[in-house]
């Protein structure tokens, strides 16, 4: 039997269960689990339970309670979910917030993004804002910074951190147009990997094989065991090969 | 020393393995996050592992990985990692966990990992003098408390039983408590058999690792 599709363009609620592709385009809500091929919130949307379809796109706000699993996760709006989130393609470029942990093969922010606990991915790629409470492990991590961005943790094997550079502007529809200098920052207790470039960060410690810290960083302590490189517009208070 | 502590860097230069394989392996579930110990040192933060447990860990990886997928080893190593829907055929379970298992819960096919560590604790009880009635409890509170087998570390299964003499009648209720360590219970009843899960979980690992 096809599962039933369900458009909700005016108000409307429905309930939980299995579906085929279903599409909020107003205001809608789903009391309890969904299983969907296909789940398109355009409006507002809110899920008050779990949920889990091959393909979740958000554009206008969209609020899961529960957790969100997808193959593939698209966020263009404001977009929050209280569980967790298992995603393998994984892209943000609203506002992004995950009460527990992130799951993904790849991860792209471009927006804002905010995760109560760790995300996990192979691949993570940044020119957004983020703050994550726990740790993020990638294979890659590759931050290009905008504004001020936190993570308690970063481990992986290739790590790049790059500051806009010099003088920035910015036109937005939604912030107006912004300049400034200097562009992002990034605060971090301990980074770690085996390829590490870090500009305009701020960490406790750093750890890895071959380390360059470029300009604008703050570290308290770098341990290394091949190479490493100091800017002389970074500072580093301790260093130690081992 | 069995409860030694090993930093990661000594990891590292003990195992010759990169920040990004350890990291990997993590994600994947090859590397439990309950063996994460953070301290803070002089240094600042650093992590600690448990060193008979990641070394031994990590030598079974390195040993494996040429022929084996990342994802065949967790199946292997970390069963109760492995994505939701690995099950293991019925003759594979009854030599992993014992022929006892059989009179507890029969799957013509697919038992899943948290099923077989019901079915390694109820076999054992039998085993130890219990019986089936009693096993059956502890296979039950087992495989529906799937949380705990993800994270072992300090939980126990407690079967016991309660004596009660009312009025000349007197009945024996067998009752099971799942808990973290320490698990107390009360003084009229009595403890007939103590699960140790963390070391149950390794066991029927092991044993799933001989039979297939």
């Amino acid at each position: 039997m096809a599962k039933q599709n369900v458009t909700i363009s005016g108000s409307g609620k429905i309930g939980g269960g299995d579906y085929g592709n279903v599409r909020i385009s107003g205001a809608g809500r789903v009391d309890g689990d969904i299983t969907a091929e296909e789940i398109r919130i355009s409006g507002s949307g809110r899920v008050m339970g779990s949920a889990k379809a091959r393909e979740i796109t958000v554009s206008g706000s969209g609020r899961f309670t529960g957790d969100v699993v997808a193959d593939s996760f698209q966020g263009s709006g404001a977009c929050a979910v209280e569980g967790n989130m298992k995603a393998g393609e994984f892209r943000c470029s609203g506002s992004q917030r995950i009460g527990g942990g992130l799951t993904a093969h790849y991860v792209r922010c471009s927006g804002t993004l905010a995760v109560g606990r760790n995300v996990e991915t192979d691949v993570f790629t940044s020119s957004g804002k983020f703050n994550i409470e726990g740790l993020l492990s990638a294979d890659r991590v590759e931050i290009r910074l905008v504004g001020d961005s936190q993570v308690r943790e970063i481990g992986g094997e290739k790590i790049e951190v790059r500051g806009e550079s010099g003088f920035n502007v910015q036109l937005s529809l939604t912030r107006g147009f912004r300049m400034g200098f200097g562009g992002g920052s990034l605060r971090a207790k301990t980074i770690e990997g085996d390829e590490l470039y870090l500009e305009s960060t701020r960490a406790e410690v750093v750890r890895g094989v071959n380390v360059r810290i470029g300009p604008g960083c703050r570290i308290d302590r770098v341990e290394y065991s091949e190479t490493l490189e100091v800017h002389e517009d970074a500072e580093v208070k301790e260093q130690v090969k081992s | 020393m069995p409860n030694e502590l090993v930093s990661k860097k000594e990891v590292l230069q003990l195992t010759g393995i990169s920040y990004g394989q350890l990291y990997r392996w993590k994600r994947k579930g090859l590397i439990p996050e309950a063996w994460f110990v953070h301290r803070s040192t002089v240094t600042g933060q650093e992590t600690f592992f448990p060193k008979e447990k990641i070394l031994t860990r990590i030598s079974q990886i390195q040993s494996m990985k040429e022929q084996k997928s990342l994802d065949e080893m967790v199946q292997l190593l970390s069963p109760e990692a492995s994505t939701a829907g690995s099950t293991w055929e019925p003759h594979v379970t009854l030599k992993a966990v014992g022929r006892e298992a059989q009179q507890l819960l029969w799957k013509e096919s697919g038992y899943t990992f948290a099923e077989l560590v019901a079915l390694a604790a109820g076999s054992e009880a039998i085993r130890a003098g219990g019986s089936r009635s009693t096993a059956q409890l502890l296979v039950d509170i087992l495989r529906s408390k799937e949380e705990y087998l993800r994270d072992p570390a300090g939980a126990a299964a407690v079967l016991a039983e309660k004596k009660l003499d009312r009025e000349g009648v007197s009945v024996c209720v067998p009752f099971v408590v799942l808990a973290r360590e320490p698990v107390t219970i009360d003084g009229e009843s009595r403890a007939i058999h103590r699960v140790d899960l963390e070391r149950l979980v390794e066991r029927v690992k092991l044993s799933l690792g001989e039979v297939q």
